[in-house]
C-alpha cells in the first residue's frame, strides 16, 4: 500500500521534524496516530515523518486554563480525571467515542484537528470551549482560533506547519453553568453522522447570560451556530425557546449528502441534537423546560 | 542497505523491538505496515481482517496497550514491546482467557479469537473485575461473524472471576 515510500523519520525535535517536512515537499506527510494516514492511503507519499517522539503528549494545566500537547491520545484524554472534570466532561465525552479502544490508543487530538474532516468528533467540544491551537512553523510560532484553524474538508490554515499544542482557556464558571456533547453515529464507534456541543449559562430567574453552540459534520467544517446562540442570550430559557434555537442552528447547517447520511437527515438531525444539547444543559443548570 | 541486485532498489530499514519477550532486529521497508511485518516474520495470529481499523482482527498490545496493527507503520514500533497472541501462554500452559474460551465455546472459526482475547487482557490488567457492559464496550472493536458475542464476553467475565486479586502481597493464583 505504501511501497513507493522511500524513508520514514522519527525526528526527536520540532525543529528536526519541520526540516524533514520542507526537504520532503509535498510528498512528506506528518504521522501521529496514523489511523487517517494509512486508512486515505496516499499514492504521492514518499517520505513519512513520525511526530509522536517530540515530546507532545501532555495534558497540563495553567491557571485556568489547559494545554494538551498535539500527540495525546484520545485514550489519555479519556482517562484524564483532569478534563473530565472540565466543562462537564464534553472534551472526555467526544473523545471516548472516537472509534474502538484499540482505535482510541493510536488516534491523536492533534490529528484529529489537522485531519479536518468537518465530523471530527472533538471539534465541536473545542469550537464551545473557545479552544486555540499553537502551530510552530520554521522560523515563527503562532496561536490562532480553532473556529479559524479549518479552511474546507482536509484543508486546515496548517500549511507546512505542526500543530503543537490545543489551549482550552479558563472556561466561564460560576453557579448554574452547564455544558453538553451530543453525538449521533451509525454505531458507538463509528464517525459522527452529526454531532453537536452546547455550553451556558443561566441567571437566578433562568435567563440564559451567555450560550455557545457549536455543530460537526453538517457543513464544510465544524462551526460554531452565531445566530442560533445569538438568539438564546439574554433571554429566559424555556422549552419554547430551546426549539427556536435548534430550528436557528438547523438553518445555520449547509450538509451534504454521502454515504452515512442524506442532506436532509443531518438538517434534520442537526436541529433534533442541539436541542438535545441544550435541554441537557438546562437540566443540568437547574432550569426547568 | 539490502536488496539491491536487481534494477529495482528497494528502500529498507533496521526496525529494533521485543516481540512476544525476545529481542529483535528486522529488516522492514519505510512503509511496511506493523500488520504485513508480523506476519510476515511468522505471527500468524495476528490476522488480517479490514485493513481498516474496524474489525480488531489484527490487534496486537504494544506496551501493554491494545492497537490495531493494521492502521500502524512497522517502523513507529521502534523500540516497543509486542505481545501477539503467540506469546501469551507460558510454555504448555495457557493463559486463563485462552482457557475461558475453550470452556465456554467462544472460539468458532477462530479469526477473530485472538484480538478479542488480547483486547480482553489488556482489559484485564487495567480493571481485573470488570462489569458485563465494561466488557462489552471494550470488546465492540473486536468483530465476530460467526459465533457472536454472548460466549467470549462471558468466557472473558469467568476470566476475570478467577483472575488472581489485584497484586496486593505477590499471593499466587488460586489454582483451578
Ligand atoms: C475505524 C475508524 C473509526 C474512527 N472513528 C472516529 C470517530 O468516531 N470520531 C472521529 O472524530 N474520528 C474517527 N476516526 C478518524 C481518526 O481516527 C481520527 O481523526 C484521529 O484522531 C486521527 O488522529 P491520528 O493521530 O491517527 O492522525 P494521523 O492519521 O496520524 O494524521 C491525520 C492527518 O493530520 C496530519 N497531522 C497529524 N498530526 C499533525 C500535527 N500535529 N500537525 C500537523 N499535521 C498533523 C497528518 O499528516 C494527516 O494528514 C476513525 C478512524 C477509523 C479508522
Amino acid at each position: 500500500m505504501f511501497d513507493l515510500v522511500e524513508a520514514f523519520h522519527r525526528p526527536s525535535s520540532i525543529r528536526e521534524a519541520l526540516r524533514l517536512l520542507h526537504a520532503g515537499g509535498r510528498r512528506a506527510r506528518i504521522v501521529a496516530g496514523g489511523t487517517d494516514v494509512v486508512v486515505r492511503a496516499d499514492p504521492e507519499i514518499r517520505s513519512l515523518v513520525d511526530i509522536t517522539r517530540l515530546g507532545l503528549t501532555y495534558i497540563k494545566r495553567s491557571g485556568g486554563a489547559w494545554a494538551i500537547g498535539a500527540t495525546t491520545t484520545m485514550a489519555q484524554i479519556e482517562h484524564s480525571a483532569a478534563l473530565r472534570a472540565l466543562a462537564g466532561g464534553i472534551l472526555v465525552e467526544a473523545a471516548k467515542g472516537c472509534g474502538s479502544v484499540q482505535l482510541r490508543n493510536m488516534a491523536t487530538l492533534g490529528g484529529n484537528l489537522a485531519n479536518a474532516s468537518p465530523a471530527a468528533d472533538t471539534a465541536a467540544p473545542l469550537l464551545v470551549l473557545d479552544a486555540q491551537v499553537v502551530v510552530a512553523g520554521e522560523r515563527s510560532r503562532r496561536t490562532l482560533a480553532l473556529a479559524d484553524f479549518f479552511l474546507k474538508p482536509g484543508e486546515t490554515a496548517l500549511g507546512k506547519a505542526l500543530l503543537v499544542e490545543i489551549l482550552i482557556p479558563a472556561p466561564p464558571r460560576g453557579a448554574r453553568t452547564a455544558w453538553s456533547f451530543q453525538k449521533l453515529g451509525r454505531t458507538e464507534s463509528d464517525i459522527s453522522v452529526v454531532n453537536a456541543a452546547a455550553g451556558l449559562q443561566v441567571d437566578g430567574k433562568g435567563v440564559c447570560k451567555w450560550c455557545r453552540i457549536a455543530l460537526g459534520a453538517v457543513a464544510p467544517v465544524p462551526l460554531r451556530a452565531r445566530a442560533a446562540e445569538a438568539l438564546v442570550t439574554g433571554r429566559k430559557l424555556d422549552g419554547s425557546l430551546v426549539e427556536q434555537a435548534a430550528a436557528e442552528a438547523a438553518r445555520e447547517a449547509s450538509p451534504i449528502t454521502d454515504i452515512r447520511a442524506t442532506a436532509e437527515y443531518r438538517r434534520e438531525m442537526c436541529r433534533v441534537l442541539v436541542k438535545r444539547a441544550l435541554a441537557e444543559c438546562a437540566a443540568r443548570a437547574g432550569c426547568s423546560l | 542497505m539490502r536488496g539491491t541486485s536487481g534494477v529495482l532498489i528497494m528502500k529498507t530499514m533496521q526496525l529494533r523491538l521485543t516481540v512476544n519477550g525476545e529481542t529483535r532486529q528486522w529488516t522492514i521497508a519505510p512503509g511496511d505496515l506493523l500488520l504485513d511485518v508480523l506476519r510476515r516474520e511468522g505471527c500468524y495470529g495476528v490476522k488480517r481482517g479490514c485493513e481498516k481499523g474496524e474489525c480488531g482482527a489484527c490487534t496486537v498490545l504494544l506496551d501493554g496497550k491494545p492497537i490495531n496493527s493494521c492502521l500502524m507503520f512497522a517502523a513507529q514500533a521502534e523500540g516497543c514491546d509486542i505481545l501477539t497472541i503467540e506469546g501469551l501462554a507460558v510454555g504448555d500452559v495457557l493463559d486463563p482467557l485462552q482457557e475461558a474460551f475453550l470452556d465456554h465455546g467462544a472460539v468458532q472459526c477462530g479469526y477473530c479469537t485472538p484480538g478479542m482475547i488480547l483486547n480482553a487482557k489488556a482489559l484485564l490488567a487495567r480493571n481485573p473485575h470488570p462489569s458485563e457492559a465494561e466488557v462489552r464496550e471494550t470488546m465492540a472493536g473486536n468483530y465476530c461473524r460467526c459465533t457472536g458475542y454472548l460466549k467470549p464476553v462471558e468466557a472473558v467475565l469467568a476470566a476475570a472471576g478467577r483472575a488472581p486479586a489485584p497484586a496486593r502481597s505477590g499471593r499466587k493464583a488460586v489454582k483451578r
